[in-house]
């Protein structure tokens, strides 16, 4: 090996290292690039308030199912912002439970199913098969003014269920002794797609 | 003289029909009047219903699902407008209302689907849901009970079988011949 690089003239040892600075720099780009889709997530600040992307899908306050938005933990409430609508808040002290799960989905919406449906030869079931994504299940249960309990569902991204939830339960949101489902949920998905 | 009394036969050939006419369109309308009324002339009760949350049985279906039934039930009785109030569990205001019905849903079987397997498949990966659903008195006397089916088979996601659900267990309120007269002569059973 140390023969190898001897026997190199000194233009061509210049070469790999021109290389590797090419690699970490290419590196170095795609971390900035990712970083601010990852910057809605973080907290720089443990003041700051918490929030990530979600898809609402019933029942929180009077938030429209199936619409995506952003849910936040700001002050003592938890809040549901549609894109371009006033949020719907509910407060964390009136939170009973919260319960995470997980559930596999296609992707692509009506668009895609329609394209999947049009495609020929059977075409769209082989798109169907690798089309589909994890996700994370968030259920909420909350009693309004009343005292008449709510459910919430939200749909997030794999991994974010779980920081709402510990957010929630950091600011005093109480959950009961039911377990999350996650495991026991994704393993019944995986032996149905596995059949 | 022989054209007026073709006249008169002609006028009489019309009444004759005009009623014909009229007769079977009033008699659904005297039905629906009978059935709301609960058939005895007296004057309906309206009825209020408080939504007690799903009972999973022994059965392990998902949190989600529960509450995801519970909402839209909430949602569906509102849509029918067949009770005066459709309040939630725990709803203090619920105790002042004296003609309320508790609705009871119990799971009785559950088989969860698979989005992805209906997409690739079409035949199989269906939710399906069945459930038993009561109306019961503040006394605990069952007034309405059925056993309702919800699933999803073919597009959409597993919730939607509870969407349909609920929907089917709302339908088959409105359609029952439970009049809502709080007086009912037996318990009304069956499937949908």
């Amino acid at each position: 090996m140390d023969r190898f690089v001897v026997s190199r003239s000194h233009s061509e040892a210049y070469h790999p290292d021109r290389r590797h600075a090419l690699w970490l720099s290419t590196v170095l780009i795609c971390c900035s690039l990712t970083a601010p889709a990852q910057k809605i997530t973080q907290r720089g600040d443990t003041s700051a308030p918490f929030s990530t992307r979600a898809t609402h899908l019933l029942g929180f306050a009077n938030a429209r199912n199936n619409s995506a938005g952003t849910l936040s933990v700001q002050d003592d409430s938890l809040q549901f912002q549609q894109n371009g609508r006033t949020g719907e808040k509910v407060k964390i002290a009136l939170v009973r439970d919260v319960l995470l799960g997980e559930e596999s989905k296609q992707v692509g919406g009506l668009p895609m199913t329609l394209g999947k449906a049009a495609a020929p030869y059977g075409g769209g079931r082989v798109v169907s098969l690798f089309s589909h994504k994890k996700y994370d299940i968030l259920t909420l249960e909350y009693v309004d003014s009343d005292g008449g309990i709510h459910g919430a569902i939200f749909q997030l991204t794999k991994g974010q269920g779980e920081l709402v939830k510990n957010e929630l339960i950091a600011q005093g949101a109480t959950i009961s002794s039911r377990q999350d489902q996650s495991t026991k949920e994704s393993a019944a998905e995986a032996g149905h797609e596995n059949k | 003289m022989k054209t007026s009394k073709c006249n008169l036969w002609i006028a009489c050939g019309i009444a004759l029909v005009a009623i014909l006419l009229a007769l079977p369109g009033r008699l659904p309308g005297q039905t629906a009047a009978a059935q709301f009324s609960g058939g005895n002339g007296a004057s309906a009760t309206r009825w209020s219903v408080q939504i007690d949350p799903v009972n999973p049985g022994n059965l392990d279906v998902a949190y989600s699902f529960q509450i995801a039934i519970y909402e839209n039930l909430v949602d569906e009785l509102n849509k029918t407008k067949q009770f005066q109030q459709v309040f939630r569990d725990g709803d203090v205001r619920a105790s002042e209302f004296p003609n309320l019905l508790v609705l009871k849903t119990t799971v009785e079987k559950y088989t969860p689907g698979s989005e992805t397997r209906r997409a690739v498949t079409t035949v199989s990966g269906a939710t399906k849901l069945t459930v038993r659903s009561q109306l019961l008195t503040r006394e605990g006397k069952v007034v309405f009970e059925h056993t309702v089916n919800g699933d999803v088979r073919f597009f959409g996601s597993n919730l939607r079988a509870t969407h349909n659900l609920a929907h089917n267990i709302a339908k088959t309120i409105k359609q029952s011949s439970w009049s809502g007269s709080g007086q009912p002569t037996a318990i009304l059973t069956g499937q949908l």
